[in-house]
């Protein structure tokens, strides 16, 4: 089996080049574009946790002024998320490129403008970080990339839209493509709400939220529902009219919940009370697609009694739904009504439920779709679990660790703060020792992505039963 | 597409044309009301200009304003109300000194007079903003009512005004903020009386003073702080 032999080869140059393709695991030589989506998507999260850990010794520990001025806490919190949203988009681009021949059954419309783009991007990111270390920035959370960078990630955009939509256009068409397609034209078009200067303050916040949770709980919604539905398809061997019925019903309750749940974002802006009403009884209803999500990902199995030989992927898309359920769901609940958000809102509540839900949700989400696609790019076709469980477990529990360590911090700053009417500061005096705890799950997290990565590029092919 | 699906791929539009309208209606009348909710009308050229600035000097990266952002220092929705003009002034300009004796620091970010000035007319627009009272801990009906309860009625008059107007700056027993100096021994320095002629008008005891002029405090409250604090320190070196 030639796919044996070069999965046994971990030192081409780097350590990480693909090998020649087997073609029973990856049928269209253009998918192979995915894989340096997926590298690239997990080198900027190892990156990710690193800036991570130093805004952690930065909550924990005093950074002397000297070093503050030279290096504010504000510039490498912009890195972090800014790592993250280029790492998930990546991985979303890369999953796209990987399922989109196989699902239309044709190549990529153009390998080279797939290619082109992932530079593209690549270039952009490493601009913005840069950018941020002279003060280059727009100022704004998440959307921090200056304008001129804005309009490069644009025209990305664009190529990308344009790629996969002229290999849909030119091949079969699938439920799992329509929904894709759907999402990422979203995606993209969200985005241009973000760019513009606006004079009142109220009204920039106001379209912030078009892009930040029109992104996470509506278009990201519709590209990962494309992914996960495809990954089980190909690892259950469900019937595709059974996954395409639950596919619709699941992203209709996330588009009705989560378009009008917006609300929620809006309660502390200066706009209207209706919003108090919308968005705290449609935000309370975000929960159920993800149950009907974690309910039906179970009964996948259960109910067609289905043996699925790929433990790994399985796993993490197990972890997909449970994560997205707990993070998502059950700590964006604790605290989306508006009496109880009034004292929570700008908490450390808000960044223990931040966490969950991007690693519950669309970290495991990528790594799913990572363990499905890069083994088989590498030629190997069944390999030991060993060590992709354990990096399972240790990414898991950290950050179930870090949640919960800053879920207690809010806790306390909310009462200290909010209801006490201490100051600030003599609310953080009291934290401190939850963010050391945080930094100390943060360690472990970097442990377990590095596993995590360092395993998915070098599994050997095996063909002993686990 | 099997009839199953398609029944699903329209509950699938109609769900998401449903929340879309209803978010969209609400966009509307929301713009309809932003500009009476929010004070548009002094919305300023000077306030636009502080906008730019707080955008540039990347504040929001620590601070949340409205809640959002960072929550790495404290919350500015209502700084104005909170401390005034004059200490925002202090903080951004010389913030080593502001917070010499923090446990967190605030980068010096090379502000000018200018851009100081221009940020205070943006923050002070921003405390005007009508968002329902929002955030609680500068919300002084919220607040009152909690104090009486939680702490107000343990407390003496003098104590309690102190903790209200004093503590966001100064800290007693290691209570309290880092940006004034610690009041444990205040007492071996001043009396009562020029206490409460300080809170008032620090410059006329201390010429130096980098501490702003508290003339909302009541001069019953002020006698009330100044004989609380000329207790502080007796014996105590």
């Amino acid at each position: 089996m030639s796919a044996r032999s070069t999965g046994m080869q971990p030192a081409a140059p780097g350590g990480i080049a693909m090998g020649p393709r087997d073609e029973k695991l990856v049928p269209y030589a253009s998918q192979r574009v995915a894989y340096w989506y997926f590298v690239s998507a997990l080198a900027l999260f190892v990156l990710q946790i690193v800036v991570g850990l130093w805004l952690a010794i930065s909550y924990a520990f005093t950074i002397p002024q000297s070093v503050v001025d030279v290096l504010p806490f504000g510039m490498t919190r912009a890195m972090h998320t800014n790592l993250l949203v280029l790492w998930m988009l990546l991985g979303f681009m890369g999953g796209a490129y990987y399922l989109v021949p196989e699902e239309a059954e044709r190549e990529i419309y153009s390998v080279k403008l797939a290619y082109f783009q992932l530079i593209v991007f690549l270039v952009t990111g490493v601009a913005a970080l840069v950018g941020f270390t002279f003060g280059w920035t727009q100022g704004k959370p998440l959307l921090e990339i200056p304008t001129p960078l804005d309009f490069i990630v644009v025209v990305g955009a664009l190529i990308f839209l344009f790629n996969v939509a002229m290999t849909v256009i030119k091949g079969k068409k699938t439920a799992i493509l329509g929904m894709l397609l759907g999402g990422l034209t979203f995606l993209a078009l969200l985005y241009l709400f973000g760019m513009p200067f606006y004079r009142n303050l109220s009204i920039d916040w106001f379209y912030w939220w078009w892009v930040v949770h029109l992104w996470v709980e509506g278009a990201w919604e519709l590209v990962t529902a494309a992914i996960l539905a495809f990954v089980l398809i190909k690892i259950t061997g469900v019937d595709r009219r059974v996954v395409e019925k639950y596919l619709y019903l699941e992203t209709a309750l996330f588009l009705f919940t989560g378009l009008a749940g917006t609300g929620h974002h809006y309660y502390w802006i200066g706009a209207p009370s209706t919003w108090l009403w919308i968005g705290g009884i449609f935000s309370a209803m975000e929960v159920l697609p993800i149950i009907a999500m974690v309910v039906d990902t179970f009964l996948t199995q259960r109910r067609h009694g289905v043996v699925i030989k790929e433990k790994v992927v399985w796993m993490f898309a197990l972890g997909t739904a449970i994560g997205h359920l707990v993070g998502a769901g059950v700590f964006g609940f604790a605290h989306t009504l508006p009496q109880i958000n009034y004292y929570t809102h700008g908490s450390q509540i808000t960044s223990s439920h931040g966490h969950l839900a991007f690693f519950g949700a669309y970290g495991l989400l990528n790594l799913t779709m990572f363990w499905y696609a890069v083994p088989r790019l590498r030629g190997v076709s069944r390999f030991k679990a060993s060590l992709a469980t354990w990096g399972f477990w240790i990414m898991c529990l950290s950050i179930l660790g870090i949640g919960i360590a800053m879920g207690i911090a809010g806790v306390i700053q909310t009462y200290v703060e909010r209801v006490m009417g201490e100051s600030f500061m003599t609310a953080q005096g009291y934290m401190q020792l939850w963010f050391k705890v945080v930094l100390f799950f943060g360690v472990f997290m970097l442990l377990g992505v590095i596993v995590t990565f360092w395993y998915m590029m070098t599994a050997k092919q095996t063909n002993e039963e686990r | 597409m099997s009839l199953i699906n398609r029944n699903a791929f329209f509950i699938f539009l109609g769900g998401a044309a449903i929340s879309l309208v209803i978010f969209l209606g609400l966009t509307w009348d929301t713009h309809r009301q932003f500009g009476a909710l929010t004070h548009a009308d002094k919305l300023s050229e000077q306030v636009v200009s502080g906008k730019h600035v707080w955008e540039s000097k990347n504040c929001n990266e620590c601070h949340t304003i409205l809640g959002f952002g960072i929550y790495y220092a404290p919350d500015l929705t209502r700084v104005y109300k909170r401390i005034g003009p004059d200490s925002i002034k202090a903080a951004v300009k010389t913030p080593e000194t502001t917070f010499a004796t923090s446990f967190r620091k605030m980068p010096n970010l090379k502000v000018t007079d200018q851009e100081a000035n221009d940020l205070t007319a943006f923050l002070e627009w921003v405390s005007n903003i009508d968002n329902h009272d929002w955030p609680p801990q500068d919300n002084a009906e919220a607040m009152s009512a909690s104090e009486r309860r939680l702490t107000g009625a343990g407390l003496s008059r003098g104590a309690a005004a102190f903790k209200e107007n004093c503590m966001q700056c100064h800290s007693i027993g290691g209570t309290g903020g880092g940006s004034g100096p610690a009041l444990d021994t205040v007492g071996n320095k001043y009396n009562a009386a020029i206490i409460a002629g300080l809170i008032k008008d620090p410059g006329s005891v201390n010429a130096g003073s980098r501490m702003p002029a508290l003339s909302y405090v009541s001069d019953d409250d002020r006698q009330a702080i100044g004989e609380f604090l000329a207790k502080q320190g007796g014996g105590q070196s």
